[in-house]
């Protein structure tokens, strides 16, 4: 199932960018990798349209930072805007394979994290081992709030 | 001073040498931490709320609900964490539709979010004037280090988000809390270009590792610029960055001197007496033994 992302974003905020380029001079990822960028991203949302933004593996490429809605002179919410647009993304098959382990593995243990000898490195320092995660409880909720429309679990 | 203490899960099962120093020093600040509580992963404003929004805030509310059932206010230990549920804490208070369609999943469970209870962090609790009293009254040593701040982006970005009620006038923030509390146990808070960049952390965990690697390499060479001799962090995904990224990044490049890592409550520690181990200090990648040998700390 697709989602209506502007239900989620008010379009109208796209047309208050000037363009300044300001989030994007601050842009981590863009220094680093290939990214969309907070300006270009609103620019194809404006002239392509959202459909071919969300089908683009680049919509990934981000720190979430929030560096960018920090600093745009017109307090457009481009990290609503980034949430928006990725989870329109996900529910078209477009996420990071990482992104999707570990999503995997907190369905199936309550946390994001495992490592092996657990008990024995938290003794080291000193702490009791650690409770597992009320994983039937957490299941039952990702599984009422629809992840299953993004993930198999 | 009483908290529910949520420890997330990087902390408890990558990194439980924080853990352990948080709990050192807020049993001798006389903090009490109760954490019986069965919480979940928060989970992080760089995962599953970007991939499915609904079953974030859902999960969140969760969570939040364990600390108002115990009523309490809930004290997080990551930057991360703190950004996911004070923004659900937040976001489900404001919006009723929002409050609807969480508290229709959770009433399954018996749960329901009310909007009772407040989130914090670690720096904020530990920066409360009665703590700062009694750090001063129970300091054992100084620590006489030049130490380079990193706050993390998620533990104040978005400032209208994290810190409504301490806006400039540009309607931001800039962090200094983390530089003032160590200036009271001797530490030179060090400010170097570009302090509030990114740790890269998310970049790499999500897409490529090497992207994330260049944003804190770049960040490692503005702190080198300033001799800075260690770095102090309050979130374990810039720590990994620091710490396990400066191993990665010294593979390629042999000749780059390695800069210590500590998360806060560990120099807190060190000011309080106790010793590097007990904080957990032996299994950082970049070892801090020789330069704590250099102020008499061992
Ligand atoms: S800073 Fe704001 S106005 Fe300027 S380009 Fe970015 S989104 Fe547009
Ligand atoms: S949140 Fe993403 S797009 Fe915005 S500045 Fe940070 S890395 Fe760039």
């Amino acid at each position: 199932m697709t989602i209506k992302i502007w239900k989620f974003f008010d379009r109208e905020e796209l047309y208050e960018c000037y363009q300044c380029a300001r989030c994007t001079g601050s842009c981590p990822a863009m220094e680093v990798t290939a990214a969309l960028g907070p300006r270009g991203t609103i620019l194809k949302c404006l002239n392509l349209g959202h459909e071919a933004v969300v089908q683009d593996e680049k919509v990934w490429f981000c720190c979430t930072c929030n560096v960018c809605d920090d600093r745009c002179p017109q307090q457009i919410p481009i990290s609503d805007l980034l949430v928006a647009l990725r989870n329109s993304a996900a529910r078209r098959g477009n996420v990071p394979g990482r992104l999707l382990l570990s999503l995997e593995l907190l369905a199936k243990t309550g946390r994001t994290m495992i490592v092996h000898q657990l008990d024995e490195m938290r003794a080291h320092h000193g702490l009791a081992p650690l409770p597992p995660a009320p994983v039937d409880e957490v299941r039952a909720i990702l599984k009422r709030a629809g992840l299953e429309e993004v993930l198999d679990f | 001073m009483k908290y529910a203490l949520y420890l997330g899960c990087a902390i408890p099962i990558k990194y439980p040498g924080f853990e352990a120093a948080t709990r050192l020093v807020c049993e001798r600040l006389g903090i009490e931490l109760v954490d019986d509580l069965p919480f979940s992963c928060c989970p992080p404003p760089t995962g599953l709320k970007m991939v499915h929004y609904d079953s974030w805030l859902a999960l969140a509310a969760r969570n939040l609900c364990l600390a108002e059932e115990a009523g309490l206010d809930l004290l997080t230990l990551c930057s991360g964490c703190v950004n996911t549920l004070k923004e659900a804490n937040q976001a489900l208070k404001h919006s009723d539709a929002k409050r609807r369609r969480v508290n229709k999943i959770l009433e399954a469970h018996n749960r329901k979010f009310n909007g009772a209870i407040e989130v914090t962090h670690i720096l904020d609790v530990l920066y409360q004037d009665s703590v700062v009293d009694k750090l001063i009254k129970l300091m054992a040593r100084e620590i006489p280090l030049r130490v380079g701040c990193h706050y993390g982006c998620h533990y104040f970005r978005p400032p209208q988000m994290m810190y409504p009620n301490e806006l400039s006038e540009a309607e931001s923030y800039v962090p200094v809390r983390m530089d003032h509390l160590l200036s009271i146990i001797g530490v030179e808070p060090t400010e170097y270009s570009r302090k509030f960049l990114c740790c890269g952390s998310p970049l790499g965990a999500n897409v490529d590792t090497e992207a994330g690697y260049a944003i804190v390499a770049q960040k490692l060479h503005y702190i080198r610029q300033r001799n800075i001799q260690a770095l102090s962090v309050i979130c374990p995904s810039c720590f990994e960055q620091f710490d396990m990224g400066q191993i990665a990044l010294s593979r390629k490049q042999k000749d780059l001197s390695k800069i210590p890592t500590f998360y806060l409550t560990q120099l807190i520690g060190l000011a309080l007496g106790f010793s590097p181990k007990e904080l957990g200090l032996d299994v950082h990648r970049v070892k801090a033994k020789r330069l704590l040998e250099s102020i008499d700390v061992a």
